[in-house]
């Protein structure tokens, strides 16, 4: 029963906002010590990224990242698999993005296309590898996909240090992506477009990665829902027996989910590469490793809810680097609060028990007692 | 006056939240230093109530006494601290931990700060010998022999003190010589003046050891007597024998073609043990076949087997000619097989899942419900709304999780399923097990309809009434073999059939070879 | 080649001195770890523990100018820290998987937050005056040649380090508590049955693996380095729950892994200033503990089978052969 009430989706909301709120106001109170001007660190922190273009790019640049991490974690969650792997796919993603980008000497049109085909594919491949060993070796998805992005990145760096640096680079990054290596920004060269154009390019990256998520969102929904495979992974999710029993190949499934979340992680990292930074350099997924958990959790791994999710978050996140340039409190107290969220939407007992209080106190006047609730332990089987 | 017994069990009630009563206004009492036999099928209700007593459950209602006095086990370790001890089915030890370690857990004996592996070593062999329960007080856990590992649960209890002993059918896993050494180590308890409860359904058992035994079935006592004075007919009576006989309609049956022909079908489990042995049967279209049998004596094995959920180790079976052993269970299907399962929660449904979810697990992929790279949701919802109405499943609709039906849907869902698949072969496992009286009398019309349809149907039920007003060919199976073919169902009397699930009677291969 | 000068680097007296150095800040936590572990929960947030005593220490170590004041404050901050992860997982539900994210992020975030706050720099903790502890000179020994450089001269963590696996190995195999700890972790339900508190065990395990992330922690910026550095665990503690695997997860296990991941880590420091790529040694340790994980799980199944197959001949040669359920 209590599986019932927890997807309810209007309680979910509820849970996540209290949430959120809860986390916000906390950071306020911890603002208020260390800050001389709180209330102005804090207008910045919650105001930031829709006060200027430039922060506003940020803001949707850094949230198409988080939302195509999001895909990728909540497809793979969705079937009760918990890989943590999509930091090593992004950064190979970024990797042969970036080689495409730098090296294949074809027009943008084409180079683009293939830049994110690679990353796409060697996502799939970094997924599936911890996706075998888990069904078929019945490896533990968490180790080995946390010991797989340390791979991961050694071999980016390996290869950034050793093959791309341009050897008179001062700094450990490839140069600067020639210009079909990179992401057109999102508005067409049309005449009547061309003046907002020009401010666009001019203060944000935001590119066509923006058409990208948001038909990442629909394809992931799609496989999710309404295709065959989603609902395989769905059912593996919600019973692996069940599943074997009604003759799913639970195995490839298992295998396929890590691999196709990997797709959309390895496209976070074209993104990242192709987008962003237009050049590699190291550290290109700082901070990024276990954002789109965070995301896909509050979305309560729905595809759908992820971009709502993704912005929301980026916002706290571009939120926070306004208020480090502008005021006393630095950017990394979005992360504690990030980390609030994260615990109090997971917590199973928190809300049951705030409802608890709220129905003890409203049945208290009368002194009738609230009952315990039943012990859920009724077993299947009278005799067993 | 005499003394008090050292038990009394008093009226006892215990109603699950899920309102299955499993102990109705039960009266039991132990003498001290008797051995003790609770008798019953599965679901009588005897393990409830030795749990209620071990502190486990508490009873919705009734007493216990103790020598007397009123006594309230609030968790085992209440129950402990009286002197009574439980050797559960499923083990309670450590598997890395060595006998002896698994003896003083909890109650390690101390040198300093540290564990007094010495002193843990000696109590063990020490107890050991006192008991006559044989032990390696070295050896860990997991690399000894089942038998071991119940004496080394029996020697826990005695270690923290236990006065009175129940053992949860200690036999069922034991081989025949490590059953009789269990019993000259009970005589040999006893004899020390400790008591015992054995809990079992099989009467040989009953007979060889106990001095007292008392009979459960539905939840109540229907009686208890002295061992000496119990024949083994009356004592099969009492479990199996039922108050009524429901009745089904059922048209005379019209048997085809065959359709499941199992033949020397052999299946040994993980742990080494053999499940299945030299099973042979066929199904025919238009028929039910009854597996009777008291549960656990390999039929769960034979329907997973036979539905490619386990690896067989030998022999065949086909579906209309067509080799089905060890194929994925979508090859099954695909060949025409459908499945109830026994256990519905685990294995037959997706309780997070909506109902319409849960009815197209054997057939999103194909048309009608496959349209190109998508399953077509106004397809998927029509069917639902289709099936929830020819099955009288009560929902609000197919949108909601199956969770939040009852049981009896819960296993409407299931069959709907299964049913609307048009088998050729139907497997039905315990269908109607723990549901309400409406869903049961509509699940066994469907069944009786399918067949007369001509399906094939392989019914397997715990329940002897329901295997016995429903199939037209019975079998019994009895420790991992076919033991019993019974081609008249209306020829043979429960009475006869229970000596045949509790093995005391078999016929020999020559007698079933014609009917098999 | 410059293979030669490899070798000789390797099988100097320094490098295996460094190699103890480098280990101690990974079998801290390691060990911490496999208390955790064994007990049935798994602890991702060391990574975010090391971090919190580590910040703990040098700040409390500079305010008070007193070195084991912050030793202590910082054992005990990351042992409250570790906590929380106890407090929801074990009586929140949360799941101990997201919980130890969570705590990570806030570690890496807040450390970085008051770091900022206290002394307006993000990198590191230069400006603050905060201690070290001593070094420990082992009278006679540090005078002979080639062992005093090995063993004599550390940071008295070092010692510790390897004096606590011997301590966790005698606490889980030989103290009543340890082995609690162990049956709670193989088997909740019969720990429970015999009257053990399963969440009050698991609530020790949890502290105890944050005692010594701790110290792991303090190991880093109040010994190998004297002061605070962003993100200065630099996933240690995630080598660390490498180190438990990869060790079988058992004590002596643990230590070795940890030792030789500590060895890749100088071998990788050794190549980099050969100007040979040290990522590839430095991928060592994660490389090792996936294909460990695989040929644990191969060998495990292989001997389920096996066994099985054993019981199998055992009960036809006894002439028996049917048990009933499983």
């Amino acid at each position: 029963m209590n599986r019932v009430l927890r997807s309810n989706p209007v309680r979910e909301a509820l849970r996540v906002a209290i949430a959120v709120a809860v986390a916000l106001t906390l950071g306020f109170i911890v603002t208020l010590f260390v800050s001389e001007d709180p209330v102005g660190a804090y207008k910045a922190f919650l105001f930031g990224p829709v006060s200027r273009l430039n922060r506003f790019g940020d803001w949707i640049e850094e949230s198409i990242t988080l939302i195509f991490l999001g895909l990728a974690v909540a497809l793979v969650f969705k079937a009760s698999q918990f890989s943590l792997g999509q930091e090593g796919q992004m950064v190979l993603g970024a990797l042969v993005a970036g080689a495409v980008a730098l090296y294949v000497p074809l027009p943008g049109i084409l180079r683009i296309p293939l830049g994110l085909l690679a990353a796409m594919v060697v996502g799939f491949l970094w997924g599936m590898l911890p996706g075998f060993l888990k069904a078929y070796v019945e490896a533990d998805e968490i180790v080995s996909t946390l010991m797989l992005n340390v791979v991961a990145l050694k071999i980016y760096e390996y290869l950034l240090t050793y093959k791309i640096k341009p050897p008179d680079a001062g700094y450990t990054a490839s140069a600067t992506f020639p210009d079909p290596g990179i992401l057109p920004t999102f508005l067409p060269p049309l005449p009547f477009l061309a003046e907002i154009r020009q401010l666009f390019m001019q203060r944000t990256n935001i590119s066509i990665a923006l058409y990208l998520v948001l038909a990442a969102v629909v394809v992931v929904y799609l496989l999710m829902y309404r295709m065959p495979f989603g609902y395989e992974l769905r059912m593996v999710g919600a019973n692996l027996r069940f599943a074997r029993y009604g003759g799913i190949h639970t195995r490839r499934t298992i295998m396929l989910s890590m691999a196709v979340s990997g797709i959309f992680a390895g496209l976070a990292g074209a993104h990242l590469a192709m987008g962003i930074h237009r050049k590699l350099i190291l550290n290109i997924t700082f901070g990024l490793g276990f954002e789109g958990i965070v995301v896909s959790l509050l979305a309560r791994n729905n595809p759908l809810a992820v971009p709502l999710t993704g912005l929301a978050y980026g916002y706290l996140r571009a939120g926070a680097d306004v208020m480090e340039r502008s005021s006393d409190v630095s950017r990394e107290m979005v992360l504690v609060i990030q980390a609030v969220i994260i615990l109090l939407v997971t917590a199973e007992r928190i809300l049951p028990m705030v409802q608890r209080r709220i129905a003890a106190r409203r049945s208290a006047p009368g002194a009738a007692q609230t009952p315990e609730p039943a012990p859920a332990s009724g077993p299947a089987k009278g005799d067993a | 006056m005499s003394s008090p017994p050292l038990i009394e069990m008093r009226d006892i009630v215990k109603v699950y939240p899920n309102g299955v009563v499993a102990n109705d206004g039960v009266h039991f009492t132990v003498e001290p230093g008797e051995i003790h036999a609770l008798v019953g099928e599965n679901g009588a209700g005897k393990t409830t109530l030795m749990k209620i007593l071990y502190g486990l459950e508490s009873p919705t209602q009734g007493e216990i006494r103790l020598r007397g006095r009123p006594v309230h086990f609030r968790s085992p370790l209440d129950a402990i601290a009286h002197g009574i001890g439980m050797v559960h089915q499923n083990f309670m030890l450590i598997p890395s931990f060595t006998v002896a370690e698994n003896i003083v857990l909890g109650q390690e004996p101390r040198h300093r700060m540290l564990v007094d592996r010495e002193a843990a070593l000696q109590i063990t062999r020490e107890l050991s010998q006192q008991y006559g329960l044989r032990v390696e007080a070295e050896a860990v856990v997991d690399s000894v022999p089942v038998g071991m590992r119940q004496r080394v649960e029996i020697l826990k209890t005695l270690y923290r003190g236990a006065e009175i002993l129940i053992l949860d059918e200690p036999t069922a896993v034991l081989t025949p010589q490590e059953t009789q050494e269990l019993f000259q180590a009970i005589r040999a308890l006893v004899a020390q003046g400790k008591t015992v409860i054995f809990i079992t359904h099989k009467l040989r058992e009953v007979k060889e050891i106990s001095d007292r035994v008392t009979v459960m079935r539905n939840g109540r006592v229907m009686g208890t007597l002295p061992t000496a004075q119990a024949t083994t007919d009356q004592l099969a009576r009492m479990m199996v024998g039922r108050d009524v006989l429901l009745t089904v309609e059922k048209p005379p049956a019209q048997p085809g073609e065959p359709v499941l022909e199992v033949r020397d079908l052999t299946y040994v489990s993980e742990t080494g043990r053999t499940m299945l042995r030299d099973v042979r049967f066929t199904v025919r279209a238009g028929e039910i076949l009854g597996v009777a049998g008291v549960e656990g004596n390999g039929q769960t094995e034979l329907v997973e087997v036979l539905t490619g959920l386990r690896p067989a180790t030998g022999g065949s079976a086909r579906v209309r000619g067509r080799e089905i052993l060890n194929a994925t269970p979508r090859q099954v299907r695909l060949s025409g097989v459908a499945h109830i399962p026994e256990d519905r929660l685990n294995n037959g449904l997706a309780l997070t899942a909506t109902i319409n979810e849960n009815l197209i697990v054997d057939r999103y992929f194909r048309p009608p419900f496959l349209r190109g790279l998508f399953i077509d949701s106004q397809v998927v919802q029509e069917h639902g709304v289709r099936l929830i109405q020819a099955f009288d499943i009560r929902a609000p609709g197919g949108d909601v999780p199956v969770a939040s039906l009852s049981g009896g849907n819960m296993q409407k869902v299931i069959v709907a399923r299964e049913f609307s698949a048009e088998p050729v072969l139907l497997i039905a496992a315990q269908p109607t097990r723990g549901i309400d009286v409406g869903a049961t009398e509509f699940i066994r019309r469907q069944l009786v309809e399918k067949r007369s349809g001509g399906t094939a149907v392989l019914l397997i039920s715990a329940d002897l009434a329901e295997v016995m007003s429903l199939s037209d060919r019975l079998v019994v199976m009895y420790e991992g073999q076919i033991t019993g073919v019974f081609p008249q169902v209306d020829r043979v009397s429960e009475e006869e059939l229970g000596l045949y699930m509790l093995g005391l009677r078999r016929q020999t291969p020559e007698e079933m070879e014609a009917y098999l | 080649m410059s293979i030669g000068l490899v070798l000789r680097g390797i099988f100097s007296a320094l490098f295996v001195a460094s190699v103890l150095r480098i280990s101690t800040p990974l079998i801290l936590p390691a060990l911490g770890g496999l208390i955790s572990d064994l007990a049935g929960v798994i602890n991702i947030a060391l990574e975010g523990i090391m971090l919190v005593a580590a910040f703990t220490g040098v700040v409390v170590s500079a305010y008070t100018q007193n070195v084991w004041l912050g030793v202590l404050a910082g054992l005990a901050v990351g042992t409250l820290f570790s906590l929380i992860l106890a407090l929801f997982h074990l009586y929140l539900k949360t799941d101990i998987i997201l919980a130890g994210i969570a705590l990570n992020i806030m570690a890496q975030g807040g450390t970085v937050f008051l770091l900022f706050t206290l002394t307006g720099d993000k990198g590191s903790s230069a400006s603050l005056a905060s201690g070290t502890v001593p070094r420990v000179v082992i009278p006679l020994l540090h005078d002979v040649p080639v062992l005093g450089t090995i063993l004599s001269g550390h940071h008295i963590f070092t010692y510790l380090a390897f004096l606590l696996a011997v301590v966790v190995a005698v606490f889980l195999y030989r103290t009543p508590l340890g082995t609690h700890l162990r049956a709670v972790g193989e088997n909740p339900e019969a720990a429970a049955s015999v009257g053990i508190n399963v969440v009050r065990v698991q609530t020790i395990a949890i502290g105890l693996s944050g005692l010594l992330a701790s110290l792991g922690g303090l190991s880093l910026s109040m010994a190998y380095l004297s002061f605070f550095q962003n993100n200065m665990t630099a996933g240690r503690g995630f080598i660390a729950l490498a180190a438990i695997f990869l060790g079988g997860r058992t004590p002596w296990g643990t230590l070795l892994a940890a030792v030789f991941f500590g060895f890749a880590d100088a071998l990788a420091n050794q190549f980099g200033s050969l100007q040979v790529p040290p990522q590839w040694v430095q991928m060592i340790p994660y490389a090792a503990t996936v294909i460990a994980l695989v040929v644990y799980n191969v060998r495990r199944r292989r001997q389920a089978i096996e066994r099985a197959r054993r019981m199998q001949e055992q009960l036809h040669a006894q002439g028996t052969a049917f048990g009933g359920g499983d």
